[in-house]
C-alpha cells in the first residue's frame, strides 16, 4: 500500500491512518541496556504498530526530532511544548529495514548516555539480540544483567 | 488530506450540539494493551513506539507522539490470567508520566507486598498532544 503524503500532517492522524491500514509487525529484536549500575537490566520491545510504521515509510518524523524536544523539556523553565510542529512538518522518514528501525528505535527511546558509548568501560552497556536469546523464564529477573562473557559486534 | 471536515460545532437533530473541541480534547491521545509477563509483548496500541521491561512489575511505555507537557491524566489496570477474572489476583496498578515521550507502570504488587507481573496490562492516555 502506498503512503498517502503525509507531509505537514499532524503525526497523530498518520499513526491512525497506519492503525487503520498497516499490518502489525511482531520484532523478534529486543535491546537489552544497563543505564544503572544499582538497577537490574532494561529490555527494550518495538511497538508492532510503530514497526509497521518504520517498514512503510512516509509516516515517522527523523529521530533528531525527538532529541530537538527532549531538550527544549530539559530546560528549566519549561512548561509545555512550542516546537511540536517539529513532529508534523518535517519530511517523514522514508522505508526502514527491521534493524534501521531498532537502531532508530534506540536512539529515540533509550538514554543517550547508554547508546552513545555503549561500549566503552569495562563490560557492554546495551546489547541488540533476538528476544529467543532472552531468559526464557522471569527467575531472579530483578537480577539480571548483561553477560561478561558476550562476544560483541559492532 | 483527502476527506476531511472542517467544523467547530456538531449537532444532532434531537439531542442538542457540542463543539468539536470536546472531541479534540476528550479522545484518548494513547493506549496499550499488553503482556507484562514473560517476554513481554504488546497485543495492541496507539500512538506507542515501545515497552521496556524495567524489572518485575515495572514496565516504562513510550510514545510516538509526544504530549505537550508531562501532566497528562493516566488510566490503567492489570490482571494475572484472564480465567482469574481483572484484578482479582493482583493489587493496584500504580503509574506516573516520566516525560512528555513516557510513562511509567508499576502492576502486580499483592496485598502482601508481593511483586509480580501481571499477563495482561493495560493504560490509556488523556491530555494535550504536542
Amino acid at each position: 500500500m502506498q503512503t498517502p503524503d503525509f507531509k505537514g500532517t499532524h503525526l497523530f492522524s498518520r499513526l491512525c491512518w497506519a492503525k487503520e491500514n498497516l499490518e502489525p509487525v511482531q520484532s523478534d529484536y529486543r535491546a537489552v541496556y544497563e543505564d544503572s549500575i544499582d538497577e537490574c537490566a532494561k529490555i527494550l520491545v518495538p511497538d508492532p504498530n510503530w514497526m509497521a510504521c518504520a517498514l512503510q515509510g512516509g509516516i515517522l518524523p527523523p529521530v533528531w526530532v525527538y532529541w530537538e524536544l527532549a531538550k527544549d523539556e530539559a530546560q528549566p523553565d519549561f512548561k509545555k511544548h512550542t516546537r511540536g510542529y517539529l513532529l508534523h512538518e518535517t519530511e517523514p522518514m522514508p522505508a526502514m529495514t527491521e534493524e534501521e528501525a531498532i537502531e532508530y528505535l534506540i536512539m529515540k527511546d533509550i538514554p543517550q548516555s547508554v547508546w552513545q558509548n555503549w561500549d566503552e568501560g569495562n563490560r557492554p552497556k546495551m546489547v541488540i539480540c533476538k528476544k529467543e536469546q532472552l531468559p526464557q523464564t522471569r527467575t531472579w529477573r530483578n537480577a539480571w544483567r548483561i553477560s561478561d562473557e558476550l562476544n560483541l559486534a559492532a | 488530506m483527502a476527506g476531511t471536515i472542517v467544523a467547530d460545532t456538531l449537532t444532532h437533530s434531537t439531542a442538542g450540539s457540542i463543539t468539536t473541541n470536546y472531541v479534540v480534547d476528550g479522545s484518548a491521545k494513547a493506549w496499550v494493551n499488553f503482556n507484562g509477563s514473560g517476554t513481554i509483548a504488546a497485543r495492541d496500541s496507539l500512538n506507542v513506539s515501545g515497552l521496556v521491561d524495567d524489572a518485575i512489575s515495572d514496565y516504562t511505555v513510550n510514545l510516538s507522539n509526544a504530549m505537550a507537557n508531562s501532566n497528562f491524566a493516566i488510566t490503567d489496570s492489570s490482571c494475572y490470567d484472564s480465567d482469574v477474572g481483572g484484578g482479582a489476583a493482583t493489587g493496584a496498578t500504580e503509574s506516573l508520566p516520566t516525560s512528555t515521550t513516557s510513562f511509567a507502570l508499576h502492576s502486580g504488587r499483592s496485598t502482601s507486598g508481593g511483586e509480580y507481573d501481571n499477563e495482561y496490562v493495560y493504560a490509556t492516555i488523556f491530555g494535550d498532544l504536542a
